[in-house]
């Protein structure tokens, strides 16, 4: 899932200075799993800005609501009739749903309320780790699972590298070697024998390299447009 | 102080059936009285609640308590100590803003202490006079 992190109350009031009406917009999807962005963190932060609004003698009206998911078109027209009462838009959803709120409502200022970190799990209440950086060519199948791309911290293949000390990374002592990891998964999996394949060099094509990536299925499009 | 002699501030005052209810039926046996603007809530556990529970009612009240079982006199073995936690999650959401933390507080209290359920709500209700009204409050 996407993981988020609401921002400062201070940068999201400072967001806020100049309006009167707000709406704060949840989504349903990954921000409610992370905790950064569902119905219950709309309602605190809603409380949160309320009350920091008052209290400095500057009424602000709060208005909420949560979608099911921002980063679908359908979702966000359904909540046109409250979008026009408002003076602007602070989105709880990832990057990708703000910008589908902003998308919608052209002539509305949309505020980013989280910051969004990474693709991601959770291994504890609070307590979330990066797992994929969508590059675009997966190669767990040569790596037991576990990938290098996104959990080694030099992203590198046919490691690991010399900064490996006890399974931990040179970088952190928090961090996992994802290539101790991927020896001993393989292990694990009596296919050690894998690892002396030479993997070639990472093909960045499919990455960030043509710049915004786009997918286009027609074998899935039953008509023209969105 | 609050300026305001007159000031009576409005409190939400959330109960655990197992203890802190049950003291306040036991004081309300008692006849021991309670300060009149003292909403009381009841929960099926301190760990029902939530930090959401606490900035609702802030929105509306001067000061909110939870009245939770004994430490480690939980029925559902975790719930006060969760409470405990999520009324310091609150503590921090209202000093981000400029709150006063002691506005939200977390008491221990047991079925049969009705004596006790009376002077608690009583000295939290006098803390949050003395701090005055909630400056966030929405809902005058």
């Amino acid at each position: 899932m996407i993981i988020a992190e609401r921002k400062p109350i201070a940068e999201i009031l400072g967001f806020l200075s100049k309006h009167q009406k707000v709406l704060v917009l949840g989504c349903g999807g990954c921000v409610t799993v992370c905790l950064a962005g569902g119905e219950k963190e709309v309602g605190i932060l809603g409380s949160q800005l309320a009350m920091a609004r008052n209290k400095e003698g500057r009424p602000l009206e709060v208005t909420q609501k949560t979608i099911e998911r921002q980063c679908d078109f359908e979702y966000l027209e359904g909540i046109r009739h409250i979008v026009k009462d408002v003076d602007a838009v602070l989105s709880l959803a990832c990057g990708i749903g703000i910008q589908t709120c902003a998308e919608v409502f052209p002539d509305l200022t949309v505020w980013p309320g989280v910051n969004t970190k990474f693709l991601g799990v959770n291994l504890n209440v609070g307590e979330w780790a990066e797992r994929c950086q969508a590059c675009g060519q997966c190669v767990l199948d040569k790596t037991g699972g576990i990938c290098p791309v996104a959990r080694c911290s030099k992203s590198i293949f046919n490691g690991p590298c010399g900064g490996s000390q006890g399974g931990k990374c040179e970088v952190s002592p928090d961090t996992a070697c994802a290539w101790a990891l991927i020896y001993d998964r393989l292990t694990r999996l009596g296919q050690v024998d894998s690892l002396r394949e030479i993997m070639s060099v990472k093909d960045w094509s499919y990455s960030r390299d043509g710049g915004p990536r786009k997918l286009v299925r027609e074998d899935l499009e039953l008509e023209s447009g969105k | 102080m609050s300026a305001d002699v007159n000031f009576q501030p409005k409190i939400v005052a959330f109960a655990c059936e197992n203890s802190g209810w049950l003291a306040a039926e036991h004081a309300a046996q008692l006849l021991l009285c309670c300060p009149e603007k003292v909403n009381l809530i009841k929960l099926p556990c301190s760990g029902k609640l939530d930090v959401l529970y606490f900035m609702k009612s802030l929105e509306k009240a001067d000061g909110t308590m939870i009245l939770a079982c004994q430490k480690e006199n939980c029925r559902f073995i975790k719930g006060n100590i969760r409470a405990a936690k999520r009324v310091t999650q609150t503590q921090n959401l209202l000093k981000e803003i400029g709150i006063q933390r002691e506005r939200v507080g977390i008491f221990y209290i047991a079925a049969n202490m009705g004596h006790k359920f009376a002077e608690t709500v009583q000295d939290f209700y006098d803390k949050i006079r003395e701090l005055g009204p909630n400056p966030g409050k929405v809902i005058k």
